[in-house]
């Protein structure tokens, strides 16, 4: 590989420090508002948890126009505070460098990755900069189970408030579960802990100026490290509370990013998941307990508006991937949401299960048209999360997750129809539909 | 005046026996040349439709999106098509053949119109297919984009994106056969002088509308604080 991914400073620095056991990675592009925490958390994790061991902190970032790099370097920790029980044999570093190439998350990881690999760390944990609700624990959950129990893939485990995390929880989760047969319930949560081995398998790939330099690249590494068979395990982190601010991309962008590279994998690893039956449980490290959620406002008619204008102007792109059923219940859902009031709207979830599968058959089957199918997911997405919202309205959180998991069920059992159909031509009918019964106009999902 | 209307008569007819002794031979010729190349196209065209599977150029049709665009229905197999395009070709090779038996100035000219315009014809064929292709995926480009903006006339938008590009094609194609050149440079001189005088008479008249989607596409990106933040779909 070439050198050209680290500057002449992060070669230096590599040369000055020589080796590492631990490194803690941060992305981050004009997050200086909240930065210096999650480095004193990292900070704080290594000297209570990992006292023994040579730890480092590299931030990776974007070209901060704030005092992002500033704030890492300056961040403070009063050890008095930690009441450590074991005084730590090394201090830990914090190294700040900007990454070169496409802008976004990936490239940020892939220097993290490149350092991590030439310090010869044993583990390396990243962590997102605009973290609210980090602890020092959250180091202790991610690192530990790689450097003491052999794990290679720690996925975090959150709690988070039933309308966040809609990507995850309508897409991403049920459709990982089913292709790898893995219940990894945050598989694009963002924080992540790595074994050596794994960040070699990652830095050996040639897609990294893809997708995956973008929001890509958390479903990107979570599924090769199950598809190529690493040894994986979660851990359970509390809450997850996010700086206000968003990221700089639109909705359809970052669907096209996190969907369009679950499906480029998919193509990839064709042999294996084609081979997975139903789904298995993933173990879980830490002490789980109940958090307060900030509540997430949602716009329910703007999401109904959006999938009714989305139905009126993308038929041409969704007859591309769709089949002629799901083609006419979509419409009818549309003609039904016309007259009805938003709270009524809603999308089964045999009809989002076959909407998902056949787009993901239609993109390894089309490849010129792989961008436009991708975005064109984004007012269906938007309806199947308007009427997760109307399901789940008087909802508490564990009846929210036995719905999340109904519908992965959904994505296990259809699965065969996606095996049989894969990347074929478009059918007339994806799935078999119940006959209606006699007498009696046919029920749309609406 | 018989004997003057006697000898015209006997001169034409022996003009027109000359004639028919010199070219009838050409003529059957001929007729024999293009009856065998038209045997050899139907042959070829059996063969080709019952042998020629042609299973990679029908996925490299559907792949790219060519096979849905040259036949609606999708169900558009290179094993007709191929066999199709061979027999015409054969046909027309054999049509040539034929014509130069006379050996004459005219159909020496014609041959020779034909051979040297048939790359041009083919090089024009090929910039409007791609035209044509490259007008479908702009187009669905821009009709994504549109929708996904909630831009109120995102269709229309498409479809002038997709008109734009396949004029833009014919006047290139235009421009190689040498064809009305002039013609199609003012047409498409006025074509685009028209199309920013449509857009602008559309703005004036749908101000308020385009205000309000300008509005609330903006409002969309500004009221983090009342909707949902991106980070809330990851």
């Amino acid at each position: 590989m070439s050198d050209d991914i680290l500057s002449p400073e992060a070669r230096q620095a590599i040369e000055k420090l020589g080796q590492a056991d631990i490194v803690i990675g941060i992305p981050s592009y004009n997050n200086g508002r909240t930065i210096g925490h999650v480095v004193r958390a990292a900070q704080a994790g290594l000297n209570k948890y990992f006292p023994e061991f040579r730890g480092v902190i590299i931030n990776s970032d974007g070209g901060s126009k704030d005092d992002t790099r500033r704030q890492v370097l300056e961040a403070q920790l009063d050890p008095a505070q930690l009441l450590l029980v074991e005084t730590p044999l090394h201090p830990v570093h914090r190294l700040s460098f900007p990454y070169h190439g496409i802008p976004g998350k990936g490239s940020a990881f892939r220097m993290i990755f490149r350092m991590a690999r030439d310090l010869g760390a044993k583990a390396c944990a990243v962590v997102d900069s605009d973290l609210r609700s980090i602890t020092p624990e959250w180091i202790d959950l991610l690192v530990r189970p790689v450097v003491h129990r052999g794990y290679d893939f720690v996925a975090p485990y959150y709690h988070r408030h039933k309308y966040d995390g809609t990507i995850t929880n309508s897409i991403v989760y049920p459709l990982t579960r089913a292709l790898y047969g893995q219940r990894i319930r945050q598989p694009i949560g963002g924080d992540f802990g790595l074994s050596g081995a794994v960040l070699e398998t990652y830095l050996a790939r040639k897609d990294w100026e893809t997708d995956v330099a973008r929001y890509g690249i958390d479903i990107w590494m979570t599924t090769i490290a199950v598809a190529r068979g690493f040894k994986v395990c979660q851990s359970f982190l509390g809450a997850k509370l996010h700086d206000a601010k968003d990221p700089g991309a639109d909705l359809s962008a970052m669907l096209q990013q996190v969907v369009g590279s679950v499906f480029a994998l998919m193509i990839e690893f064709r042999d294996v998941w084609m081979r997975v039956h139903g789904s298995r449980d993933v173990e879980l490290f830490g002490f789980r307990y109940d958090v307060g959620l900030d509540p997430i406002p949602v716009n329910l008619d703007r999401m109904v508006q959006a999938f009714v204008r989305g139905e009126a102007d993308l038929r041409e792109v969704w007859s591309m991937a769709l089949s002629d059923a799901t083609l006419r219940e979509l419409g009818a859902i549309a003609r039904a949401a016309r007259s009805a009031p938003a709270a009524a709207f809603r999308i089964s979830d045999e009809l989002w299960v076959s909407v998902i599968y056949e787009f993901a058959s239609a993109y390894a089957e089309l490849p010129t048209a792989r961008t436009h199918l991708v975005r064109s997911l984004t007012p269906l997405y938007l309806g199947r999360v308007a009427s997760f919202v109307n399901e789940t309205r008087d909802m508490n959180a564990a009846e929210v997750e036995e719905r999340i998991e109904q519908l992965c069920l959904a994505f296990e059992r259809l699965k065969p129809f996606l095996v049989e159909r894969w990347g074929g031509p478009r059918v007339d009918e994806f799935r078999p539909r119940p006959a209606p019964a006699a007498g009696k106009p046919q029920e749309v999902s609406s | 005046m018989i004997e003057t209307f006697r000898q015209v008569l006997e001169q034409s007819v022996a003009r027109l026996s000359a004639q028919a002794t010199m070219y009838l031979p050409s003529l059957f010729v001929a007729i024999v040349v293009f009856g065998v190349a038209w045997i050899a196209a139907l042959l070829v065209r059996w063969l080709l439709l019952h042998a020629f599977k042609g299973e990679r150029v029908d996925a490299f049709l559907r792949r790219t999106g060519i096979g849905t665009m040259l036949d609606h229905s999708g169900r558009l197999r290179a094993s007709p098509l191929m066999a199709h395009a061979i027999y015409y070709a054969i046909l027309l090779i054999g049509l040539l053949n034929a014509i130069s038996v006379f050996d004459t100035d005219i159909t020496r000219d014609i041959v020779d119109g034909v051979v040297h315009l048939l790359p041009k014809l083919l090089a024009a064929g090929a910039i409007i297919l791609g035209g044509i292709w490259l007008a479908q995926y702009l187009g669905r480009g821009a009709l994504v984009w549109a929708s996904n903006e909630g831009f109120p006339w995102a269709r229309r938008f498409c479809a002038f994106v997709r008109v734009v590009v396949v004029f833009v094609s014919i006047v290139v194609a235009a421009d190689v056969l040498n064809f009305a050149r002039t013609v199609f440079f003012s047409a498409f001189l006025i074509f685009s002088i028209g199309a920013v005088v449509a857009a602008c008479l559309v703005l004036a008249l749908n101000h308020r509308e385009v205000y309000r989607w300008f509005a609330s596409s903006r409002g969309r990106d500004a009221e983090t604080g009342s909707e949902r933040s991106l980070w809330h779909h990851l």
